[in-house]
C-alpha cells in the first residue's frame, strides 16, 4: 500500500507539473503539455483502481516467525556511497571496499581475509576487462 | 532474395577470430546466466550493454544474438536436473524434464531439450530471414497515423497480456511513459520535468534504465529474498551425467515427430512477433497444443520427451519472431530485444521500415549468428561441456552478486563518464525493485519508456496533419487495421476470457 500511495503522490505531482506547462491544445494542434497530462491522468486512474482493490482485499496475515530482511536497503546504501566515492577515491579503492562490503552483506561475517582477497581479485579482473580489454577510462586516486 | 543472400554470405564474418570469439563467449555467458536460477540472459545482456561501445556494431549484435539464443535453451538445464527453471521460458520443460531426471534419464531429457532448441532456433531464424524483408516492405505502407495506432496497439497488448494484473501493468506502462517525457520536447524547444537539472535536459538515458531495471533490481531482489541457492547447489552436485547420455535415439525423435517440432516452432515464432508475449508464453501455448492433440495426454507431466521438445522448440523459435517487430518497427517483443534495440540505437542505427533497405549489411551478421548459435552451438556446447553445466548453480551467491553489482554500477559510468548516470541507474534499480516486489511487470514499464517518445510524436503529427480531427485514426486504412487488431486482442484477452492470471492457466 505504501508503494501505491507514493506512486499516487508522484503521479499527482507529475500531472500538476504537466498542467503548468500550458494549455494542452492550441491552434488545432497538441502542445508539449498534452501527452504528459494524458499519461499523468491515466497513472492516477490506475493508482486509484489499485488502491481501491487493495482496500477491498482481505488483509494478509504476515507469518509470525519471519523477521523482515533489510539487506536490500544496505545494498542501496553501499551502492550510493560507492558512487559518491568512485571519482574521489578512484576505481581500485572504492571498488575494493564496495565489493568487500557486498560480499559481507550476501554472506556471513567470517573468513574476512579470504573475502578481502576475493574482492581484490574481482576488482582486478573487472579493471582488466573494462580498461584494458574495452578501453574504458576509469578514475584513479593518482589522477 | 538479396537480403537472404546477404545473411548467408555474412557467415564468412564468423571466420574472423574476433567475431567468432565474441559469439562463443556470448553463447557461454548466455547459457551460464540462463542456467543459474534467479539470473537471466536479459541480465547478462544488460551487464554487457556498456561494453558494446568498444565493439563494432556487427560484432556487438552477433554477440547479442548468441546470448539471446543461449538464454532460451540454458534455462532447461536446471529445469531438468533440479526442477528449478533457470529462465521463465523453461517452466514447461521442467514439467517433463524433471520426471525424466527422477527416472535416471536426465541427460536424455537435456538432449531432447537441446534438439528442440536447435530445431526451434533454426526454424525461427530462417523464418525471420525469409519474412523480415517482406514485413519491412509492408511496413512502408504504414504512415504517420498508422504508426501511432501500431505503437498504441503494441503498448495495449503488452498491458492486457498481463492477465489478472492489468491495472498493475497499466500503471507500470504509465511510469515508463512518464520517464520518457523527461527532457527536451521532440517537436518544440521546451524542457519538461527537468526541475532545473541541466543533466536531465537530454532526457533519461537508455543505458541506466536498462542496467537499473535488470541488473541492480536483480541484486536488490536477491538481497531481500530468502531463496536458498546453497540447497540447489547441493542437489546439483549429486547429479552425475555422462557425455554420451545426451544423444537422443532416433526412435525417440521419430516418436516425437516432425509435425510436433514444426508446429511448436510456428507457435513460438508467431507468439514472438507479439509485443510482450515472450518465450514463456510461446512454450506454454506449444506445450498445451501438444497435449491437446496427443493420443496419450495422460503421459505428459510424467516424463514425456514430446513435452520437452514442444516447449523448447517454441521458446527458441520466439527469438526469430521477437526480432521482426524490433527490426521493422522498433517495437521490442521482449526484454532481450528491448536491450538489442538499445544496442542498435546506441550505435546510431534507427530500426524501422528503412533499416532492411539502408543498413541490411549491419543486420545480416546478427541473423547469421542467430542461426549459427541454434544449429551449431546448442548441440555442440551441450555435448562438450554439458556434464559441467549443472555445476553452474554451485557458484557462490555472495561473490556472484558482488560481481553483478560492480559490473552494473561501473557499466552505467561507461556511457558518459559521469556519476550522474550511475545515480540514475541506482534510482531506476530501486524503482524496478519495488515494482517487481509489488507485482508490477517491469517489461511494460520498459516498453512504455522505449515507445513513449514515438507514441507522442506520431500522435501530435497525426493530429497536426488532420487539423486536430481525431477521427483520422479511424479513416486511414493503415491506422484502422491496427485499431481493429487492438479490438480483437482486447476481445480475446479481456472480454471473452477476463482476468485469468497466467499462473492459474498454467496449473490447469
Amino acid at each position: 500500500m505504501v508503494f501505491l500511495y507514493v506512486t499516487l503522490a508522484v503521479s499527482v505531482g507529475y500531472l500538476v507539473t504537466a498542467l503548468s506547462l500550458g494549455a494542452p491544445i492550441a491552434e488545432n494542434g497538441l502542445t508539449p503539455a498534452f501527452f504528459p497530462i494524458l499519461v499523468g491522468g491515466a497513472a492516477i486512474v490506475f493508482c486509484s483502481i489499485l488502491i481501491v482493490q487493495a482496500l477491498r482485499a482481505e488483509p494478509e496475515v504476515a507469518p509470525v516467525d519471519e523477521m523482515p530482511r533489510y539487506t536490500h536497503v544496505w545494498v542501496v546504501v553501499a551502492i550510493f556511497f560507492y558512487i559518491v566515492a568512485f571519482k574521489p577515491l578512484g576505481y581500485f579503492l572504492s571498488s575494493g571496499l564496495f565489493v568487500f562490503a557486498l560480499i559481507l552483506l550476501f554472506s556471513k561475517f567470517e573468513k574476512l581475509v579470504l573475502k578481502a582477497i576475493i574482492s581484490a581479485a574481482i576488482v582486478g579482473v573487472a579493471f582488466v576487462m573494462f580498461q584494458q580489454l574495452f578501453g574504458v577510462r576509469l578514475p584513479t586516486l593518482w589522477g | 532474395m538479396d537480403f537472404i543472400v546477404l545473411v548467408f554470405s555474412s557467415f564468412s564474418l564468423l571466420a574472423d577470430p574476433v567475431n567468432f570469439t565474441y559469439v562463443i563467449l556470448g553463447f557461454v555467458i548466455g547459457t551460464v546466466f540462463a542456467a543459474i536460477p534467479g539470473l537471466t540472459a536479459t541480465l547478462a545482456m544488460a551487464l554487457l550493454l556498456p561494453l558494446t561501445y568498444s565493439l563494432s556494431v556487427e560484432t556487438a549484435l552477433m554477440a547479442c544474438a548468441s546470448i539471446y539464443m543461449a538464454g532460451m535453451c540454458g534455462g532447461s538445464i536446471t529445469a531438468t536436473t533440479i526442477n528449478i527453471p533457470g529462465a521463465p521460458s523453461s517452466m514447461m520443460t521442467a514439467l517433463d524434464g524433471y520426471p525424466m531426471q527422477q527416472q535416471g534419464k536426465g541427460a536424455l531429457a537435456l538432449g531432447h531439450a537441446a534438439m528442440g532448441s536447435m530445431f526451434g532456433g533454426a526454424v525461427g531464424a530462417l523464418l525471420l530471414i525469409a519474412l523480415a524483408p517482406f514485413v519491412a516492405e509492408l511496413s512502408l505502407l504504414v504512415k504517420t497515423t498508422g504508426k501511432f495506432s501500431l505503437l498504441a496497439f503494441a503498448l495495449i497488448v503488452v498491458v492486457i497480456a498481463q492477465r489478472g494484473r492489468i491495472p498493475q501493468a497499466g500503471l507500470a506502462a504509465c511510469i515508463g511513459l512518464m520517464l520518457a517525457t523527461v527532457g527536451l520536447d521532440a517537436m518544440e524547444p521546451i524542457t519538461r520535468f527537468t526541475y532545473g537539472y541541466s543533466s536531465l535536459t537530454a532526457g533519461i538515458d537508455l543505458m541506466p534504465v536498462i542496467i537499473g531495471t535488470f541488473a541492480i533490481a536483480e541484486v536488490l531482489t536477491q538481497a531481500s529474498a530468502r531463496t536458498d541457492v546453497i540447497a540447489a547447489a547441493a542437489a546439483a552436485s549429486k547429479v552425475k551425467i555422462r557425455r554420451r547420455d545426451f544423444l537422443p535415439p532416433l526412435s525417440d525423435i521419430r516418436k516425437i515427430g516432425f509435425g510436433c517440432y514444426f508446429k511448436s516452432c510456428l507457435i513460438g515464432y508467431f507468439v514472438g512477433t507479439l509485443p510482450g508475449a515472450g518465450g514463456s508464453m510461446g512454450s506454454f501455448l506449444a506445450y498445451t497444443e501438444t497435449v491437446r492433440t496427443s493420443t496419450e495426454p495422460e503421459t505428459f507431466g510424467k516424463g514425456n520427451p514430446k513435452g520437452i521438445a514442444a516447449s523448447e522448440s517454441a521458446n527458441n523459435a520466439v527469438c526469430g519472431g521477437a526480432m521482426v517487430p524490433m527490426l521493422t518497427f522498433g517495437i521490442p517483443g521482449d526484454p532481450i530485444t528491448a536491450i538489442m534495440l538499445g544496442v542498435l540505437v546506441i550505435n546510431g542505427i534507427q530500426p524501422g521500415p528503412q533499416l532492411m533497405a539502408d543498413q541490411a549489411g549491419l543486420i545480416a551478421p546478427m541473423l547469421a549468428a542467430l542461426l549459427f548459435s541454434a544449429v551449431v552451438l546448442i548441440p555442440l556446447t551441450l555435448w562438450l561441456i554439458g556434464p559441467y553445466f549443472i555445476k553452474i548453480v554451485s557458484v557462490r551467491k555472495d561473490v556472484l552478486y558482488a560481481v553483478i553489482a560492480l559490473l552494473a554500477v561501473v557499466g552505467s559510468y561507461v556511457a558518459t563518464y559521469s556519476t550522474f548516470q550511475m545515480f540514475m541507474a541506482l534510482g531506476m534499480g530501486v524503482l524496478a525493485f519495488y515494482l517487481r516486489r509489488n507485482g508490477f511487470p517491469v517489461i511494460t514499464m520498459l516498453l512504455g519508456y522505449i515507445l513513449g517518445p514515438n507514441l507522442e510524436e506520431f500522435l501530435r503529427r497525426s493530429l497536426a496533419l488532420s487539423n486536430g480531427d481525431p477521427t483520422t485514426f479511424f479513416t486511414n486504412p493503415d491506422s484502422l487495421f491496427f485499431v481493429a487488431l487492438t479490438l480483437v486482442f482486447v476481445y480475446f484477452l479481456v472480454i471473452r476470457n477476463p482476468a485469468k492470471p497466467l499462473a492459474a492457466v498454467k496449473t490447469e
